[in-house]
């Protein structure tokens, strides 16, 4: 069904089921706050062991806010990964990663912010999460082992990188390619091999479009692009500083190092595309 | 008064039909649904025929670069307003899961506010509600349909329209037709049946329930063993046909299909029904056994003209999967079908117009690269039809995703794992005469959200994907005006009060009314 990027918890939304609960687990992590308040703070989530009724509120909350991209049981929905699978969820203490991505999000990536999410609600939902980790069943749903992806003749593939598919134009394995193979694995690299939109933002990259902005007066300003729509362009100059014009007033050119990715999205052949993967595992 | 003296006649049944919206006290008569007043936005599409185009033209190419703020209203609340708002008798209402304002259409002033109680149902967006005499529909996200006082916003009546333990929600606008309020429930991650209801508007009792795929507990095996196809955007309805148009979403298992062989009707279809019986008349297949989540629910926009030398009533879909229909809306049958966006899943076009299933894009092991990606080549937004150009206006993406599916995946719900690639959003006029692109406007961005207007001055509205709501020319997409809002969120809509026209989108949780400034607006003079 649909999906959407922006999508966040309404300010002071209450739970049915969450509610009466939360005043139980609230009483119980004020009998424990006194050692540890601060620590507390800082780690948004209590660590009293989850009861049967904090998960119960937690499954409420994830079912209404989480569930549509997670799954109801966290094992994967319609945009979002199996949390049960997670090495994010595996390696979390009492919300200390969890907590980390639901309050600020990975917007660039289709998690949502949950900025108004209280200590309790966020408590709940990790323990949630935990629980269903816990008691995931064998075959998860959105899972993508790298034996799956093991399909395709690297012998081939290296023939697509070196002829049709024009990649050695831009790359070597010897070069920016060498050891991408041992970096990355089954899905990360296929990703990352088809295109590399995520990280742009971020961190600029190699994959970051630069600009060249000619000012009426003839000055020319560039580097890496940091806004553009069609009404302003927006550059980080070579002193750091954030600029930007109307683009009524200035002449500029954008380039796009992965231009060539986007057209190549066209162009691949399912085939092409695993024997091109097998060939990047050799490079290790 | 120079009409008095050319149409005496005329003036009577103005002088008429005023009387009747007096006697009506305020209350939404249904028999204006057939043809809305330029003061109200009465149903989710403005009208029944689903074109989202307005006769309203005091804002024009030429004076649209001077629109102003009338006034914005904050909700308070972090919940995006995906919802077309409604607009009757000087009151606008609008809504986000649990929640419908009423505010006064002319300042943005809250009349009232309903909350429903907190509740587990998926809360992922709500697309508004629906008005008849004073009475106001909401579908709430634990299956409820609740109608309002539309004067005060308490509650009349509160009826179940499914058990949401079982998996199913709403978030759909109701369509009104005549007494029968017509409600489609939602619902990907279970195996469960599409649903479209129609209850009494009086009572909210359940007049006929409309299956598009095997109802529990039926014989046989109609749909090939696929349960899904969930009706979770508003129809539209032709009155000579007596007919109701409305688009069915995706099967499931969404991404596995190994227990659903053939073409799994009616998922992924666009079905005709009577809505006085919910009996089914016909049904067009856009995705005949869909493996990548491409509902076709996208709006079945009603047009009648002209098409290869004769007249015909035809239906228009721009449809998830990245094509574009023109159907013969009597009889279903396809008149048109092309692409509007890259498609790379399909091994083209049958006799009967419909999409040809490619199985080596059906989701598997070791991934697949398929065009549209999940998001699909459009969506939920609405699309515009401007018959004066015979453009239809839709806000499309080129997109790419990996989409997976293995045996430990199992049967149940998502059965599979997909992962968008790349994405570009472009809005793009379709000529339906000939399925071509007119022209191309670049949203500049992955992302697209934004509905369309189009009026008759020859403006289109809607949002780009970057931050701000924009005004094109309709005949070739240039841009006219502009403000950065932010990211618009709803399908546009407009009307005329007191002589102004407003313009109203979403961003966020906030609604803004564009108008022209009050002094351009008494010196054109336009009281239309
Ligand atoms: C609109 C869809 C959407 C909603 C709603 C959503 N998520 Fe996410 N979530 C995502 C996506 C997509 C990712 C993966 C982002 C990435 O690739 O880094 C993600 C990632 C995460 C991760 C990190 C997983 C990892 O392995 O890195 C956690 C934890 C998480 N979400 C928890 C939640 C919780 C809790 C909620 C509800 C309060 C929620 N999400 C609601 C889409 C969503
Ligand atoms: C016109 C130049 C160009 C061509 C042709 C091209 N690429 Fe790239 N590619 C880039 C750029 C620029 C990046 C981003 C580099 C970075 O982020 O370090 C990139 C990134 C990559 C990466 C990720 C590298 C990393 O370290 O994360 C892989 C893998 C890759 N390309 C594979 C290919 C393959 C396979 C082809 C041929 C089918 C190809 N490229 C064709 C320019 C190109």
């Amino acid at each position: 069904m649909i999906s959407s990027l922006v999508y966040r918890v309404r300010k002071r939304q209450r739970y049915g089921v969450a509610l009466a609960l939360l005043v139980l687990t609230a009483a119980l992590s004020y009998a424990q706050s006194s050692k540890g308040q601060e620590a507390a703070a800082a780690k948004p989530v209590a660590a009293s062991p989850a009861t049967v009724e904090q998960i119960q509120a937690g499954k409420a909350l994830f079912a209404s806010q989480c569930s549509f991209c997670h799954g109801r049981d966290a094992a994967g929905g319609e945009s979002g990964p199996d949390l049960t699978a997670s090495p994010l969820v595996e390696q979390d203490v009492h919300g200390d990663k969890i907590g980390v991505v639901v309050r600020n999000g990975r917007l660039a990536k289709g998690m949502p912010a949950f900025g108004n999410v209280d200590d309790q609600q966020l408590a709940a939902l990790v323990s949630f999460i935990h629980d269903r980790k816990a008691n995931a069943k064998e075959g998860r749903r959105r899972t993508v082992d790298v034996a799956d992806l093991q399909t395709g003749n690297a012998e081939a593939g290296m023939r697509y990188f070196n002829g049709a598919g024009g990649c050695a134009k831009c790359h070597s394995p010897s070069g920016d390619l060498a050891g991408i193979g041992g970096k990355l694995q089954g899905l990360e690299l296929l990703k990352r091999m088809l295109y590399r939109e995520n990280e742009r933002t971020t961190e600029p990259s190699k994959a970051t479009p630069t600009a060249t902005v000619t000012l009426a007066s003839g000055q020319t300003v560039s580097g890496k692009l940091a806004y553009r729509d069609e009404f302003t362009i927006g550059l980080i100059d070579s002193s750091g500083w954030y600029r930007s014009w109307p683009v009524t007033q200035v002449k500029f050119t954008v380039t796009d190092p992965l231009e060539a990715h986007i057209e190549q999205l066209g162009k691949y052949t399912d085939e092409d595309m695993h024997n091109v993967l097998a060939y990047l595992e050799t490079l290790r | 008064m120079k009409f008095a003296k050319l149409f005496p006649f005329a003036v009577a049944l103005v002088l008429a039909s005023a009387f009747c919206r007096l006697a009506s006290a305020q209350g939404l008569d249904p028999a204006t649904l057939l043809k809305p007043t330029p003061d109200s936005w009465p149903l989710y599409h403005g009208d029944y025929s689903g074109q989202r185009h307005s006769h309203l033209s005091q804002i024009t190419p030429a004076n649209v670069g001077e629109l102003t703020l009338a006034w914005a209203f904050q909700t308070g609340q972090a919940a995006e307003i995906k919802s077309s708002p409604i607009v009757a008798n000087g009151i606008l209402y609008v809504s986000i899961p649990d929640h419908v304002w009423a505010v006064d259409a002319r300042t943005g002033a809250q009349v009232w506010l309903y909350t429903y109680p907190p509740n587990e149902g998926l809360h992922i967006g709500h697309r508004g509600v629906a008005l008849y005499k004073d009475s106001v529909y909401l579908t709430t996200p634990d299956d409820h349909l609740v109608c309002l006082n539309a004067r005060d916003g308490t509650v009349k009546w509160n009826v179940v329209l499914a058990d949401v333990k079982t998996g199913y929600w709403t978030s759909v606008a109701p369509l009104i037709v005549r007494d029968h309020v017509l409600v489609g429930l939602s619902g990907d991650f279970d195996n469960l049946p599409g649903m479209l209801k129609s209850l009494d508007a009086e009572t909210g009792e359940t007049q006929w329930t409309f299956y598009s795929t095997a109802q529990p507990g039926t014989p046989g095996n109609p749909s090939g063993g696929a349960t899904g196809g969930n009706m979770w955007i508003t129809g539209t309805y032709d009155p000579e046909l007596n007919l109701v148009f409305v688009g069915t979403g995706n099967p499931t298992p969404v991404l596995a299909a190994q227990t659903r062989p053939g073409d799994n009707p009616w998922t992924c279809s666009i079905v005709a029904l009577n809505p006085d019986t919910g009996k089914f008349v016909w049904g067009f297949q856009a995705t005949p056994h869909d493996t990548h989540d491409w509902d076709a629910v996208e709006v079945p926009v009603l047009v009648d003209g002209i098409f290869k030398g004769s007249p015909k009533k035809m239906l228009l879909q721009a449809s998830r999967n990245g094509y574009f229909f023109v159907l013969d809306r009597a009889t279903g049958k396809a008149l048109l079908t092309s692409t509007f966006a890259a498609v790379n899943w399909s091994k083209g076009v049958d006799k009967d117009g419909r999409p040809i299933h490619n199985p080596e894009k059906d989701p598997a092991r070791d991934g697949r690269l398929v065009a549209p990606d999940e998001g699909g080549a459009t969506n939920y937004r609405s699309p515009s039809f401007d018959a004066k150009t015979g453009l239809l206006v839709v806000s499309s993406r080129d997109a790419y995703g990996i989409y997976f599916s293995k045996a430990e995946h199992g049967t149940v719900g998502w059965a599979g794992a997909d992962y968008g690639v790349f994405g570009k959003a472009v809005l793009r006029a379709i000529d339906y005469q000939t399925g071509k692109i007119r022209w191309n406007h670049d949203l500049g961005g992955g992302w697209a959200s934004a509905g369309v207007l189009t009026t008759e001055s020859g403006l289109s509205f809607t949002g780009d994907s970057v931050r701000s709501v924009i005004a094109l020319r309709t005949s070739d997409g240039a841009t006219l005006w502009h403000s950065a809002i932010g990211h618009v969120g709803n399908s546009p809509i407009t009307y005329q009060l007191d002589g102004r026209q407003y313009v109203i989108v979403a961003s966020g949780g906030e609604l803004f009314a564009w108008a022209l400034p009050e002094k351009s607006v008494e010196q054109t003079g336009s009281h239309r």
